[in-house]
């Protein structure tokens, strides 16, 4: 083991030196290439979730196997040291980091725990290759396995409220609408908006299909037959990580007691216990913060956040509202948040297991308790 | 105590000799010596007693019973002293063994009345079949008179004494030690027990013991044997307890964050180094100590946490509700956690976690897997332990003569379990040395089940 360590240790020296001799050939995205690594992990993350297809966990663990097949390492050691620096790039370059989070995570403990049978380390390494590769194809049909075992649960003109985009219910949906009569109403999903893109693929495929606004949930609760929502990840208490405004629709829908469904390929499953939503990694002292004080403090005024001398006639309301220094927006004909404000508001959100009804997976239809089960069992054991 | 064994040598070298000649003539001589060897071990235990008395150590630093003894016989001016001023003096093992066995009565007279909860009292001393180790007793003595608690203090010093008294064991002549040694375990395991009821913790380091005693190779020289014992209870206590510590003290040291308002009940050893880790860490929290009658055991933590330089609160349990509704998070200790997520700990948790949860505070229990229990948990009626009354007053310290008076009332009795269940939809997570997990999800352990070793 010293021996290895020390090889590890000298390793990034060595890329270091190699990244000048090598010309960037496998970087296609030149812009991207500010770590000085042979193998650029974020650019070939990048490239291959331009699939459609591709999740975010699976593009991270095809990521990570082009990595293996890039890595110069000799040992086990310097191989799962650099798939952990590696990792460390990816989580750091996105904004959210959690699904791929669970990629990642995943892979590094099946290449840790695969079995060491090959004669050489190259062989172990191009056997890790076709594992990574042949489970990521595997994964690709996981969602048509989930979109069966939801089909049980969907009665004829059964009528269905989702959150947002998301592949895993698209597919069911789609799938659903072969055999059974569905209707589906459809948030908006803001800040992305990405409800428009759902509401356009189900429209498309004749399915009868509504706009519902995020503020409107509560409204349309009580017509839904039940709730289907993808998710980001699913956690080890069993709760649910995904697009903002899914713990609302979960609270509204427990509280008009409809279930709430959410599907999740296995490999979304992550070890990760939030507390809270402040618990979650993707929270910062950011996101929902009242305005610190401008860059022009006035002595007067150093006690209160900052307001502009325009809106000082009504300093507490404006003061205490993220729209502060607003006038700009407000004298535009449609009242809308700045992207700057948008940007303090949270992407993803937690939803507590006991929110949740059933969790669909490839491994089966399981409770919040299941899931937790499921994990603890995977990598605790 | 390996330096205290003399006749170990030659014990060895008895055990070695063809067996067959006069074994019953050869085993009573032993036992005479062992005897006697035991007698001097008693005194010096009694001495050793005193000195810890008079000094009023932290029951931790009883937990090396080996050093602590060594330490009496390297002074035997201070010992002495002590014996001089120890009240009975040196009575032998007979009549050690009779007092515990009159508390154990005193206590049952006590809680007679208590008709319901009278499954909660001592068992009934039995009489002690073979003898009984000088450690042994020295630490049922210490369990009875609660100058060690907790599960895992307990834990560790019940392990730590069996060292003792594997090292000073010898194999009985046509016997093998692992066959016999747990024969001769078991009357010290029921002495302890006869002292204080068996924690959980105690029940499943003893099962993985006796696992390790029967399946110890027979063709072992003794002594390796028992060497390879001693390392085995090292192990567990290492990987079990102390490394399964630094992992939860790490993984709960995340939870916490920069501004939040902890809440603790009672006193728990790995909550305590939890805080005092993510206080080194640099963390700014406050943490407000809740405690109750009759133990109050949150006033040492406080003790230990305001002296590190934590802003601390102290309230008594009734407070709680005034209070819970600024707390960021509750963090507890548990005694042992069922197969059904239950949490079973010192009496007023499950108040604390209940309210809590009332408040939408996450509960969160510091737990080692060691500390799982198979059995499936429902209430805190049917298993239970009460404080002795002698121990805990039930009243506060200036009503002093009160406290006599009262007890004495024959309609008047007084009821303090030691221990609750804090059911599973009232616990947010479980910090084990695995991870974080939901109550539910403990049986899914596979290490917590022993099945698996570390």
């Amino acid at each position: 083991m010293p021996v290895a360590s020390a090889v590890g240790i000298h390793h990034p020296a060595q890329t270091l030196k190699s990244s000048s001799a090598l010309p960037a050939t496998i970087l296609e995205d030149p812009s991207r290439s500010l770590s000085q690594e042979s193998f650029d992990v974020y650019a070939s993350y990048q490239r291959i979730l331009e699939n459609e297809e591709i999740a975010t966990p699976l593009a991270a663990i095809l990521a990570l196997t082009e990595l293996i097949e890039h890595s110069k390492a000799g040992t086990m050691f310097e191989l799962v040291k650099e798939l952990h620096d590696a990792a460390e790039i990816l989580k750091r370059r996105t904004t959210n980091a959690i699904s791929l989070n669970a990629g990642t995570e995943l892979f590094i403990a099946f290449v840790t725990l695969f079995p060491h049978e090959s004669d050489s380390f190259a062989d172990l390494k191009t056997e890790l290759v076709k594992q990574g590769q042949k489970y990521a194809a595997e994964a690709l049909t996981y969602r048509s396995k989930i979109s069966e075992l939801a089909l049980d649960f969907i009665k004829d003109d059964s009528v269905i409220l989702t959150h947002s985009y998301s592949r895993v219910v698209m597919q069911t949906l789609l799938r659903a609408h072969k055999q059974k009569r569905i209707s589906v109403y459809v948030t908006e999903a803001r800040p992305r908006g990405l409800g428009v893109k759902t509401y356009e693929a189900l429209t498309a495929a004749g399915i009868p299909c509504t706009m519902v606004l995020d503020s409107a949930v509560a409204y349309v609760m009580d017509m839904v037959d039940f709730i289907l929502v993808g998710s980001e990840a699913v956690v080890e208490s069993g709760g649910l990580i995904n697009a903002v405004g899914s713990n609302q629709i979960a609270i509204i829908a427990k509280a008009a007691k409809k279930p709430f469904y959410a599907l999740a390929e296995s490999y979304k499953f992550h070890r990760l216990f939030p507390l809270s939503q402040y618990d979650l990694p993707t929270h910062t002292d950011d996101i929902l913060s009242f305005p610190r004080h401008a860059q022009r403090p006035s002595p007067a005024l150093t006690a209160r956040p900052s307001v502009a001398p325009s809106t000082s006639s009504n300093p507490l309301v404006s003061g205490h509202l993220p729209i502060g220094r607003s006038k700009s927006s407000t004298s535009s004909s449609q009242l809308a948040m700045t992207p700057e404000q948008i940007l303090r508001n949270p992407k993803v959100d937690y939803t507590m297991p006991d929110l949740i009804s059933l969790v669909f997976s490839d491994v089966g239809i399981l409770t919040p308790e299941g899931v937790s089960q499921y994990l603890v069992g995977m990598f605790a054991g | 105590m390996p330096s205290a064994v003399v006749p170990l040598p030659e014990a060895a070298g008895q055990s070695s000799a063809p067996p067959g000649t006069l074994p019953a003539k050869s085993q009573k001589q032993m036992t005479k010596a062992e005897r006697r060897e035991m007698q001097e071990r008693q005194r010096a235990a009694k001495a050793e007693k005193a000195t810890q008395n008079q000094s009023k150590n932290s029951p931790k630093s009883s937990n090396k019973p080996a050093q602590t003894s060594k330490e009496g016989a390297l002074a035997p001016r201070r010992a002495s002293k002590a014996a001089d001023l120890a009240p009975k003096g040196f009575q032998g093992a007979g009549g050690q063994s009779k007092d515990v066995k009159a508390s154990g009565e005193d206590k049952s007279a006590h809680t007679r009345g208590l008709r319901i909860f009278s499954h909660f009292g001592l068992p009934k001393p039995t009489a002690h079949k073979g003898e009984v180790h000088p450690t042994i007793v020295r630490l049922g003595l210490q369990f009875s008179e609660f100058k060690i608690t907790g599960a895992n203090a307990r834990c560790i010093a019940t392990l730590t004494a069996f060292k003792t008294v594997i090292q000073d064991y010898v194999t009985p002549p046509n016997n093998t030690l692992s066959r016999h040694l747990m024969t001769y375990l078991s009357p010290q395991i029921s002495y302890l027990v006869s002292a204080r009821p068996m924690s959980v913790t105690m029940g499943n380091a003893i099962r993985q013991l006796k696992l390790d005693i029967s399946g110890t190779d027979i063709d072992l020289p003794e002594q390796d044997a028992k060497d390879a014992l001693c390392d085995k209870i090292d192990t567990y206590i290492r990987d079990r307890i102390i490394a399964a510590d630094q992992v939860i003290e790490e993984t709960a040291g995340n939870k916490i964050k920069d501004g939040d308002a902890i809440l603790t009940y009672a006193r728990s050893s790995v909550v305590e180094k939890v805080l005092l880790a993510a206080y080194a860490d640099g963390k700014q929290f406050t943490v407000t100590v809740v405690d109750s009658r009759p133990m109050l055991e949150g006033k040492k933590l406080l003790e230990v946490l305001s002296f590190a330089g934590i802003q601390c609160t102290y309230l008594l349990l009734p407070a709680v509700g005034s209070v819970i509704t600024e707390i960021s998070m509750v963090l507890v200790g548990a005694h042992s956690l069922h197969s059904n997520g239950a949490v079973f700990s010192r009496a007023g948790t499950a108040l604390v976690a209940m309210m809590a949860k009332q408040h939408l505070v996450p509960v969160v229990v510091c737990c080692e897997t060691y500390k799982f229990s198979e059995t499936v948990q429902l209430d805190s009626f049917t298993r239970n332990e009460l404080a002795p009354v002698e121990l805990f007053n039930s009243f506060p310290q200036n009503k002093q003569q009160d406290l006599s008076s009262l007890s004495d009332q024959p309609n008047l009795q007084i009821l303090n379990p030691l221990y609750d269940l804090t059911p599973p939809s009232s616990i947010t997570a479980v910090v084990t040395e695995v991870g974080v997990i939901p109550p539910s999800s403990i049986s899914s352990i596979p290490l917590a089940l022993g099945r698996t070793m570390l």
